[in-house]
């Protein structure tokens, strides 16, 4: 009976603490850290620094090299960083999957970039900057077999990366029963599992497939670029609409000085860049 | 493709033209919080596909939803057109009710386009079925043509978590919880719910893992043991790399080669298999350590007693000195189990279905994070009851052993009252290797080495 309300107690003051930290931290959050330049409710997890999350494994949007990100989206959210008169920072490689619900939760991170296809679903939790890429989805296979379309992996053991827009599509077409869809961290672990015949086909975005088939996987190929035309867009807080408005007023300044079409052709050159509603 | 089309006109009593939009694919994404299927009567995301037939071009298109057919809240559809691969900028407005919705674009949609209409938060018909799209378009002319019928989108009736989870949606202590971040993040009642049911098989082929992992190791280990303490160098030399490679390097690293590797090699092993055998080595080495300090623990003298009663190596091994290390390394032996139980999360990094793969999934189709901590309870109940039953037996032990060779008791520190932490909590390493170390008390040290080097 004694350990038990010694348990009790232990839980209830574990937790009260715990909510209390929290709060007082949101409540120090809202206070500080706004910016000079820009609007007063522009909120930074670090004042002064633009901090960023994101997988950094997505060829060519974004990749080690060594310690450091680089990739068209560093680039631009230097771009925008330099524009907001902040530091940009990068977190150490984050999950694909729990970034977004870092983004909203506002403690860690400013900006969840990592090639965020804009959803509806996924607005209910973060708000979206301006689509800065045009993609679509992509069914990679090994060039050994003789699959023709994306459909053709029907009822077959196909991977895509966890919590990405590829696994959404496999589980929204591919309904079929002996479907297995096995969820990976990261893209280059994805596409390990597929050179080692582990899964049939990997589902993930177009443009970072072609960059792999091309480089590391060359006996890998697409078998079918999946026109869903989705769009990617830097996730912010919801409760953060300063730094909303902040980035999205410096890419569309950034596009109107053609800063950020000059990054964008340096990175597809065969693409146009999208308009970001100018 | 008009030959198809005119196939497939002619076979469908047509309405008054020739179809000129080509419905490639209706499908709806699921709305369960754990599982693939469609639930009526709860708001979910339809996707419509159609391309637009050579010469013609369509201003306006209506699609009917299937009847009993509601809308959630933010509903709204949105329209994409793709010529091939490329995303236009094409614009339109759209208007959504309870029946149908309606999409007009700014301009006309030319031929070899294509045109994918999503709608939002659209709940089908509760009653389970077979449901259509239907609807119509209107072309450059402004004429309206019926849209041939939409492949069937299958929904299931609401299943019992489903109705729990719909319950408490609509609770207003449910909201009150939730209106603090934190706790809706990582303490969802929903998902709370939800993820109980849903992670329940991924625990019991987590469970799997180790249950067939772990008495494969258990062989192996003291195979390996007693090529540790083999008469040549040459056998103690080579059992002496197994043991230091295998745990001088993360288990992690040797997933990814046996998962990664060996198939290059043309070694192909269903993935779950590989895994037991991936847990099963890497066990081995630190069980291997664990029984070596154990039969190295017996005294001498014993060997020397029963060699005077006529008794072989062997003999003596199997009916004297293995009985005594069986006892005294069940302790050490457990909490390796529990180690190796823990370890199969990180399967999960390679595909492995297993808990932590099943908990992940529905953690990334969420966002919310209440699946990992469902995901916890799951391995405490394994992991609690274990800690208890080692720190009973070592009770027993000592009381059985005497006061010489008894494993010393220290002071113990209680976790909640239900048992002893000791045995997981990293404790000093002795300065040197113990090789002939009789002390019962160094002799724990020893063992509990080794599984404290695979998390460093």
């Amino acid at each position: 009976m004694f350990k038990k309300k010694k348990l009790l107690s232990i839980f209830v003051s574990v937790s009260l603490a715990l909510i209390l930290s929290m709060s007082l931290f949101l409540a120090g959050c809202n206070g500080g850290g706004s910016e000079p330049r820009t609007d007063a409710e522009m909120i930074n997890v670090t004042s002064g620094v633009l901090t960023i999350g994101s997988d950094c494994d997505y060829p060519p949007f974004v990749q080690m090299q060594g310690d450091k990100p680089v990739g068209f989206e560093p680039e631009i959210l230097q771009a925008i960083a330099d524009e907001l008169g902040l530091e940009l920072e990068y977190l150490p490689p984050q999950n694909f999957d729990t970034i977004l619900a870092s983004v909203a939760s506002g403690t860690k991170m400013d900006v969840g970039a990592s090639s965020f296809t804009i959803t509806d679903e996924r607005k209910q939790l973060v708000s979206f900057s301006l689509p800065y890429f045009d993609s679509n989805q992509a069914a990679v296979a090994l060039i050994s077999t003789s699959y023709t379309s994306a459909m053709d992996f029907d009822g077959l053991t196909v991977g895509a990366q966890s919590g990405t827009t590829g696994a959404d599509w496999v589980r929204e077409n591919l309904t079929g029963s002996g479907t297995t869809l096995k969820e990976f961290n990261q893209a280059s672990e994805l596409m390990a599992s597929l050179a080692a015949g582990d899964i049939q086909a990997a589902f993930f975005d177009e443009p970072a497939a072609a960059q792999y088939v091309a480089t590391s996987y060359t006996n890998c190929h697409i078998v079918e670029v999946i026109p869903t035309g989705e769009q990617y867009g830097f996730a912010v807080s919801k409760d953060n609409p300063g730094l909303l408005q902040a980035i999205n007023d410096a890419m569309i300044s950034l596009k109107k000085d053609g800063t950020f079409d000059r990054i964008f052709l340096k990175y597809f050159p065969d693409l146009k860049p999208p308009s970001l509603g100018t | 493709m008009v030959a198809v089309l005119s196939l497939l006109v002619s076979f469908m009593a047509p309405p008054t033209q020739a179809q000129g939009l080509t419905v490639k694919k209706t499908t709806a994404t699921s709305n369960q919080i754990t599982g693939n299927q469609i639930i009526g009567g709860v708001p979910t995301r339809i996707t419509w596909e159609a391309t637009v037939d050579r010469n013609e071009a369509v201003k306006q298109i209506t699609l009917v939803f299937p009847e009993g057919s509601s809308l959630g809240e933010h509903a709204n559809t949105k329209a994409t057109v793709l010529e091939g691969t490329i995303r236009l900028d094409t614009k339109f407005t759209s208007t959504i009710s309870n029946t149908q919705t309606v999409v007009v674009f700014d301009e006309l949609v030319e031929s070899d386009l294509l045109i994918r209409l999503e709608m939002f938060y659209v709940a089908l018909p509760e009653a389970s079925g077979e449901y259509t799209l239907t609807g119509s378009y209107i072309d450059a002319t402004g004429r309206e043509i019926k849209l041939e019928e939409s492949q069937t989108i299958s929904v299931i009736a609401a299943t019992t978590v489903d109705q729990i989870t719909q319950w408490m949606d609509d609770q207003p202590w449910v909201e009150a919880w939730n209106s603090v971040l934190f706790l809706k993040i990582f303490l969802n009642p929903q998902y709370l719910v939800a993820s109980v049911p849903a992670l329940f098989f991924g625990w019991l082929r987590s469970l799997g893992l180790v249950l067939v992992g772990f008495p494969l190791a258990i062989p192996i280990g003291l195979g390996i043991s007693f090529l540790r303490m083999a008469r040549f160098g040459v056998i103690r030399f080579f059992a002496a790399i197994y043991v230091n490679v295998i745990r001088g390097t993360p288990l992690f690293l040797q997933i990814y080669i046996a998962f990664f590797g060996l198939p290059l090699l043309g070694v192909s092993l269903d993935s779950y298999v590989l895994g037991i055998i991936v847990l099963a080595v890497n066990s081995s080495a630190y069980l291997a350590e664990i029984f070596r300090a154990g039969i190295q623990s017996i005294h001498k003298g014993q060997f020397e007693g029963s060699a005077s009663l006529g008794m072989n190596p062997v003999q003596t091994m199997f009916h004297v000195i293995l009985p005594q290390t069986i006892r005294r390394v069940i302790p050490t032996a457990t909490s390796e189990f529990i180690l190796l139980y823990k370890d199969t999360a990180r399967l999960a990094a390679v595909g492995v279905m297993e808990q932590m793969m099943f908990a992940k999934s529905l953690v990334a189709s969420s966002g919310n994070m209440t699946p990992y901590i469902v995901s916890a309870g799951y391995y405490l109940l394994v992991t609690l009851p274990l800690t208890k039953i080692i720190a009973e037996f070592e009770k027993k032990l000592a009381a059985a052993e005497g006061s010489t060779e008894a494993p010393v008791k220290k002071p113990k520190r209680r976790l909640f009252g239900i048992g002893s932490i000791e045995t997981l909590i990293p404790q000093k390493k002795p300065d040197e290797p113990l090789e002939n170390s009789r002390s019962a008390k160094k002799l724990r040290l020893d063992e509990e080495e080794g599984p404290h080097d695979k998390h460093d």
